[in-house]
């Protein structure tokens, strides 16, 4: 009797395994592909931090360690800013990532206009001087005048 | 070194670390594989513990000197208790069940691979804190309170238990670099280590092998679809139902009650508490409601408590000696006071958990399980222990939601899915719970 019934906890605890797994399965995006994504976030649950990562992480190719750096959004945005803060403590070990906006609200400018370099997301910055170093259909990385 | 090659070398050091533990006969009882898992498990909760302690002692991390100094700790804690062998795990046939559930699990855990792999199955949080915090760590060699106090790095809750932080860490030393590719992957093979083991470690007597890995299939399927729904890779929420599932599937065994089994339990439970918040809430419910059948053995009942409280006790002990002598534990209360709940929100917090729920797949990795329960009948005594941790789960949840002052909807969408991730888990170990023949714990009593 037992083991009836462990044979059947057993038949039905499988039933609900398959189906579990077959929907894991069905929710993979395979019309996206499982091949690897340009960043982490594209086929994410929030693929809109995927053109400041990407952006970031070729930044970290031209801002040497030791810089200090803020990113803005071009137009302002409190939340891009934010979401750019972090993506920049992480993507960008060594270098000190000055907060143009922190959990969504603006900071001071005094806080990050001593930057050495600024990241842009989005399009580029009207008036600005000289070059960029870098650009990217994401955005730019200037290097702020007289600065190493 | 690459990343995922680094995550290979730390996962053998921590199977190293824990082996002087479940190398010992008292661990005979359990399959092969399982005691491989276990202890990579149990080595990984000892070198956290270590590190945290050399971090408290201003002792720079070294890879070598951490691993030694877990497998230290894990030898005299197994010759401290004196453990006991016991008879090793019977061999048999494969019967077609349990091979039939092998094959849901591996499905299940290629899913969570490919969903990680492709980028769908994403945490943000990896990114926002718990890389961030590991990189620092690896990078100053020990847990840095200057950079988790600073202003603008509070965000990064520097309260939060170190164990996911510090094993990230670890594997930053060990590969050279902070790799976030594998990272992120330690959601798939967690889930991949997990499904080895579970089986392995419900299992206590041959009848009982089919339905021990049909429920683990059931619960790996549970987390690999919540998992690749709510974004989990790379965050602490595998490493913490890695740590509970195995704990409690340890309780629910015939021989639950042995003193080998009773302290891996606990250091399991250690890994829970260390792993985030609510696994220090997991931990005492378990511990507690493991010791309430023992309440009938008054003899053993310290020495249990003991094996069973001590590990938790003394990894938080030295999270709490590190994180309160460097006043990391200020932002705290970030989520408001302990004593004050917004009971106002009571009506929305349940509509937007079901709202929230509803959207991770329909809420089918909570349904199904619950159904499967059901189906297969009146749950047994020993089904309480899971059962009771479920409870506990979601009343924790419902606690912390009611701390918040404002209106809780956007955290409850972000978290409620994996915050309730063990639910499922529990649903599918009460589902194994007593129709494996015999009650935990009847076996391996001892006058220890």
């Amino acid at each position: 009797m037992s083991r009836l019934r462990s044979n059947a906890a057993a038949a039905v605890a499988l039933c609900g395994a398959g189906l579990l797994a077959a929907l894991a399965l069905w929710s993979l995006p395979w019309k996206a592909g499982l091949g690897p994504a340009p960043t982490p976030f594209d086929r994410s649950a929030v693929p809109q931090l995927a053109p400041t990562y990407g952006l970031l992480a070729a930044a970290a190719g031209v801002i040497p360690a030791g810089a200090s750096f803020a990113v803005r959004a071009e137009p302002r945005d409190a939340g891009v800013e934010s979401d750019g803060h972090r993506l920049g403590l992480a993507l960008l070990p060594g270098r000190r990532v000055l907060p143009a906006a922190y959990l969504g609200v603006f900071t001071p400018e005094e806080i990050w206009r001593d930057a050495d370099y600024v990241v842009v997301v989005g399009r580029r910055p009207a008036g600005a001087d000289g070059a960029p170093l870098l650009e990217t259909p994401a955005g730019s990385v200037w290097r702020r005048p007289g600065r190493p | 070194m690459s990343g995922i090659a680094g995550l290979a070398v730390t996962a053998l050091l921590a199977a190293a670390a824990g082996s002087p533990l479940l190398s010992r006969a008292a661990f005979r009882g359990l399959t092969a594989p399982a005691r491989v898992v276990l202890s990579a498990a149990a080595g990984a909760v000892l070198l956290s513990f270590a590190m945290t302690l050399f971090s408290f002692a201003g002792v720079s991390w070294n890879v070598a000197f951490l691993a030694g100094t877990a497998a230290l700790i894990a030898a005299l804690a197994a010759r401290g208790l004196g453990i006991p062998a016991e008879p090793r795990a019977a061999r048999a046939a494969v019967p077609p069940l349990a091979s039939a559930a092998a094959a849901c699990s591996i499905a299940a855990v290629l899913a969570a691979a490919a969903a990680t792999e492709s980028g769908a199955a994403t945490s943000v949080d990896l990114f926002f804190f718990w890389g961030p915090k590991a990189q620092q760590f690896a990078a100053a060699r020990g847990v840095d309170a200057a950079y988790l106090d600073e202003f603008f790095h509070r965000f990064m809750h520097p309260y939060y238990p170190p164990l996911v932080a510090n094993l990230q860490a670890f594997a930053a030393l060990v590969t050279g670099r902070f790799a976030w590719g594998a990272a992120l992957a330690t959601f798939p093979l967690l889930l991949a280590a997990l499904a080895i083991a579970l089986p392995g470690t419900l299992r206590a007597a041959a009848p009982a092998r089919g339905l021990a890995a049909a429920a683990s299939a059931l619960a790996v399927g549970a987390v690999a679809l919540i998992g690749i729904r709510a974004g989990i890779a790379g965050n602490g929420d595998m490493p913490l139902v890695f740590f509970e599932a195995l704990a409690v599937a340890l309780l629910l065994r015939a021989d639950a009650r042995a003193p080998g089994i009773e302290l891996l339990s606990g250091i399991l439970l250690a890994g829970a508490a260390t792993a985030k918040v609510e696994g220090f809430v997991f931990a005492l419910a378990a511990a507690a409601l493991a010791l309430v059948p023992r309440l009938r053995a008054p003899d053993t009942l310290p020495a249990s408590a003991v094996r069973l409280l001590a590990p938790p006790v003394l990894a938080l002990g030295a999270w709490f000696l590190f994180g309160g002598s460097r006043g990391l534990f200020r932002q705290s209360a970030e989520y408001g006071p302990f004593g004050v709940l917004h009971l106002e929100h009571a009506r929305g917090i349940t509509a937007a958990i079901g709202a929230t729920l509803a959207h991770t797949a329909k809420a089918l990795p909570y349904i199904v399980p619950l159904a499967c329960l059901v189906a297969a009948g009146r749950p047994t005594r020993a089904a309480l222990l899971p059962l009771g941790l479920a409870a506990a789960v979601v009343v924790f949840a419902l606690f912390a939601y009611l701390h918040m002052a404002g209106d809780p909807r956007l955290w409850i969408e972000w978290s409620a899915p994996r915050v309730l991730m063990p639910v499922p888990v529990l649903l599918a170990l009460a589902l194994y719970a007593g129709r494996a023949g015999g009650e935990p714990g009847r076996e391996g009593r001892s006058p220890r």
